[in-house]
């Protein structure tokens, strides 16, 4: 015995010798500075560094490290939430009046990149312009997000480091929003157009050149307002559209981390395995597959059509085949154990579409029978979307899913520039989209795609309950009686295929082993600004 | 004294040719002849015989439907349940490669036959007409001729948008300028014949010389252009899907089937490159063999070389 327990004890310290000399140095390793960081970019960003312009991450990614916000998700948290947030341009914040009134104390002494100090009024001024204002000094050519901020009654700076967001009725969620990186603020002083080509920021590095279809290049901020940071010397983005040539980019070396949202499962696989010291991490993206139908216009006005639609598609079968198991089946907010509101496998077994394949198709046919549509009298619709593989890998799968109950479907493609103008003036019928969302928060999802007269609402969705019941989740403090309010309107949204959810993509991220600090978080809009990245060469 | 009319119309006097003619071996003997001078060009015959029944019964040879896909089985390598394996999505490639062959060749032959016939009325006005309206057809002609097939091709589909009539239009336009090239040259020779100057000093009118003694002899070097573009035509169609510029997804198109999908996953599941590509390269294979043997049958100056 005593003979089993000194092998115990030599087996033990072994162990414990192992995971010292392995684990110590990832941990405490101290970072190194300097060095250049290759990064993958899918395409230029349409809206150049302008992400109050945006809502694509070919947008936020780049402009991510040359802005700054007025809080953040800690970077190096994978599970965003509340408790992640920290400050960035606000030193502290405070809610005020029973989470009526935001108050931000703002950092001193930050300076713009052309050297103009940073005050309250770049604040005001910012937000002001995002929501819309009658006293707002400029206007964004798009405004995707205006929703996010239709309940700040208005904003207030009574001194320069000093900025309150009064409200029209509590809103905790407010705070989630400022921290995705959908919320930077931008500089009083440099016209709005001007970050649709350059960038004057208060983040961590510079914007040095953008060479459309090269490159785009920064250089570390001397002047950033956290001591110590970048590490980094500098970055340069590289847009490659192709996916076999930017991984194989990868793979050569020539980048060293890539495009969030860009990898799939198998193309991750490969390139793990032929490279070994390029790191894998599975993460979530807050990005979902969905089928847009715009109710606005027969025969998607009737929502039997509509929830046919949604039966007919197999979501189970849309992970497999779309991505090859790299994804999640949920309603409209993301499903766990990635997201906090996503219902719950038994709740969503009861919606339309995300039963049983063939009884759900089943149903369907029958759903379109009662509204008139059979064998002799099909319904054919067409359906648009954008001419990237990840959108007409979806197309592909919905078409035949679609034939199996006697729709009959043509795909007509077309380029991302032509695509958010056509959904947002609602010129079609039809269209498997993608949709992201900046911070897992209810909030943020509904006001942006489901509020009545949100220009991201791209099905022209609109019902008076259901604002009703997304206000009242909105102002509930109480997270428990939040949360079951929030599933009550995800199965109404889903039963009124609103907006039909396929599935949840999942984040196969790929970075060198040599990059450190570079951590993905659920949603692939938050972390991108840089600052904490170095390298370990 | 007024001079009689001879009493001979111009109907009479063109009947008087078929009269004379020889006469005229047979289809099959004029196949077995062919096939016993050009083997080569017989073969090329034989593949694109293939490839046309394989589209026409594209529906009763495909174990799958082409669109379908099927969850439980993406990337399957070659089986007996599915012959050439599956893609990404779990489509069936065999079924894919049939139904595709429909595409090109709906594409690659419409196309053809619109830019040869058009490029043919072109040359044959041209070099009728001369003067004028061969300077400026010309050095229209000069224009498109500058850009490559493919460049042009790529513009055109571009601007309309991907559609299978788009499609054969965009990449007719580049066959014009070739094919008027070629009439033209022909219909130079020819409008200098005899026969030309008897009919014209028959009153024929330039319309009906042009259609009715001129076009019918350009038709050996039309063959040749027609058989010698289709080739080129399937191959540009495959890769304006390969770019996205083709048939719209679901439906199959070789050019798509090796597109950004097919790339992706070509180390895991070769064969999803593999048969389409051998299915573009046996088409612009066959209809280039079969095009060379036309034309060497054909063009008098390359006959018995």
């Amino acid at each position: 015995m005593a003979r089993f327990r000194s092998l115990a004890l030599v087996a033990g310290l072994a162990l414990l010798g192992v995971a010292a000399v392995t684990l110590v140095p990832a941990i405490g390793q101290a970072p190194k500075y300097g060095g250049m960081l290759n990064v993958m970019q899918r395409e230029d960003p349409p809206q150049g560094f302008s992400i109050h312009e945006t809502s694509t991450i070919s947008t936020v990614w780049p402009g991510m490290p040359c802005l700054s916000n007025l809080v953040i998700f800690d970077p190096l948290k994978k599970q965003e939430s509340m408790d992640t947030i920290i400050g960035e341009l606000a030193e502290k914040w405070s809610w005020q009046d029973n989470y009526r009134n935001l108050v931000f104390f703002l950092r001193k002494g930050v300076k713009w990149h052309d050297g103009q100090p940073f005050t309250s009024k770049d604040v005001k001024y910012t937000f002001d312009m995002v929501r819309e204002a009658k006293e707002a000094p400029a206007k964004l050519r798009i405004n995707p997000r205006k929703d996010w901020y239709s309940n700040v009654d208005n904003i207030e700076a009574p001194e320069p480091h000093t900025v309150v967001f009064h409200l029209k009725r509590p809103q905790p969620s407010l705070l989630m929003m400022l921290a995705s990186g959908y919320s930077p603020v931008y500089a009083a002083h440099v016209p709005v157009a001007n970050y649709r080509t350059g960038c004057i920021g208060t983040g961590p590095f510079k914007l040095k050149e953008w060479k459309r279809g090269e490159y785009i290049d920064f250089v570390k901020n001397t002047d950033y307002f956290v001591k110590g940071r970048p590490y980094l010397d500098g970055m340069r983005y590289v847009p490659i559209k192709d996916r076999a040539t930017k991984f194989a980019a990868m793979q050569a070396g020539r980048l060293d981390v890539s495009f969030p949202g860009d990898e799939s499962r198998t193309i991750a696989e490969q390139v793990t395995k032929a490279e070994p010291r390029i790191k894998l991490t599975i993460a979530a993206q807050n990005v979902n597959d969905n089928m847009l139908l715009n109710v606005t216009k027969p025969p998607f006005d009737n929502v039997k059509v509509r929830r046919a639609i949604s039966l007919a598609i197999d979501r189970r079968g849309a992970v497999q085949a779309v991505h090859q198991g790299g994804g999640i089946v949920g309603a409209s907010l993301a499903p766990r154990p990635h997201g906090v509101w996503g219902l719950l496998e038994k709740d969503l077994a009861q919606l339309p579409g995300y039963g049983k394949a063939q009884e759900d198709k089943a149903k369907a046919k029958k759903l379109l029978a009662e509204a008139g549509f059979g064998p002799s009298n099909p319904l054919r619709i067409e359906m648009v979307t954008r001419a990237i593989p990840i959108y007409l890998d979806l197309s592909s799968f919905i078409i035949p899913e679609l034939k199996q109950v006697g729709v009959e479907a043509t795909l007509r493609q077309i380029e991302t520039a032509q695509w958010h103008p056509l959904v947002t003036r609602r010129e079609y019928q039809a269209g498997p989209n993608l949709t992201g969302i900046g911070p897992d928060d209810p909030d943020a999802n509904f006001y942006e795609n489901y509020a009545c007269g949100s220009p991201r609402n791209y099905t022209y969705y609109c019902d008076e309950q259901v604002m009703k019941l997304i206000d009242q989740q909105s102002q509930e403090l109480d997270p428990k009686k939040r949360l079951q309010m929030v599933m009550n309107i995800q199965k109404k949204l889903e039963e009124d295929a609103a907006r039909p959810m396929i599935d949840w993509r999942l984040l196969y991220n790929l970075q060198w082993n040599y990059v450190r600090n570079l951590v993905p978080h659920q949603s692939i809009y938050n972390w991108g600004r840089m600052q904490e990245v170095w390298l370990d060469k | 004294m007024a001079t009689e009319p001879v009493g001979v119309t111009v109907a009479e006097v063109e009947l008087v040719a078929p009269g004379m003619a020889l006469r005229r071996p047979g289809l099959v003997t004029i196949v077995w002849r062919f096939c016993r001078k050009k083997p080569l060009g017989a073969a090329g015959g034989l593949l694109m015989l293939l490839i046309v029944v394989a589209a026409i019964f594209a529906g009763v040879l495909a174990t799958h439907d082409p669109i379908a896909t099927n969850a439980t089985s993406t990337l399957a390598r070659p089986s007996s349940q599915f012959w050439l394996g599956t893609d990404h999505l779990g489509r069936d490639i065999y079924s894919r490669i049939l139904h595709g062959a429909r595409v090109s060749l709906i594409i690659g032959l419409g196309s053809t036959l619109l830019g040869s016939v058009l490029g043919g009325i072109i040359g044959l006005l041209s070099g009728y007409l001369g003067g004028k309206t061969d300077l400026i057809s010309q050095r229209v002609m000069d224009i498109f001729q500058g850009l490559p097939l493919l460049v042009l091709a790529l513009v055109m589909a571009a601007a309309l948008g991907p559609s299978v009539p788009n499609v054969i239009i965009a990449i007719s336009i580049p066959i014009i300028p070739r094919a008027a090239r070629v009439i033209r040259s022909s219909v130079l020779t020819i409008r200098e014949m005899q026969y030309v100057e008897a009919a014209r000093g028959l009153g024929v009118s330039h319309l009906r010389i042009a259609f009715r003694h001129i076009l019918p002899n350009t038709m050996g070097p039309f063959i040749v252009l027609c058989t010698a573009q289709l080739g080129s035509a399937i191959l540009v169609e495959a890769a304006l899907s390969f770019l996205g510029l083709g048939v719209p997804e679901p439906y199959p198109s070789w050019g798509r089937m090796l597109s950004v999908s097919a790339a992706e996953y070509a180390q895991k599941a070769p064969h999803l490159v593999l048969f389409p590509g051998f299915a573009i390269s046996l088409a612009v294979f066959g209809s280039n063999l079969l095009g060379d043997a036309l034309r060497d049958t054909l063009d008098p100056r390359l006959r018995g070389a």
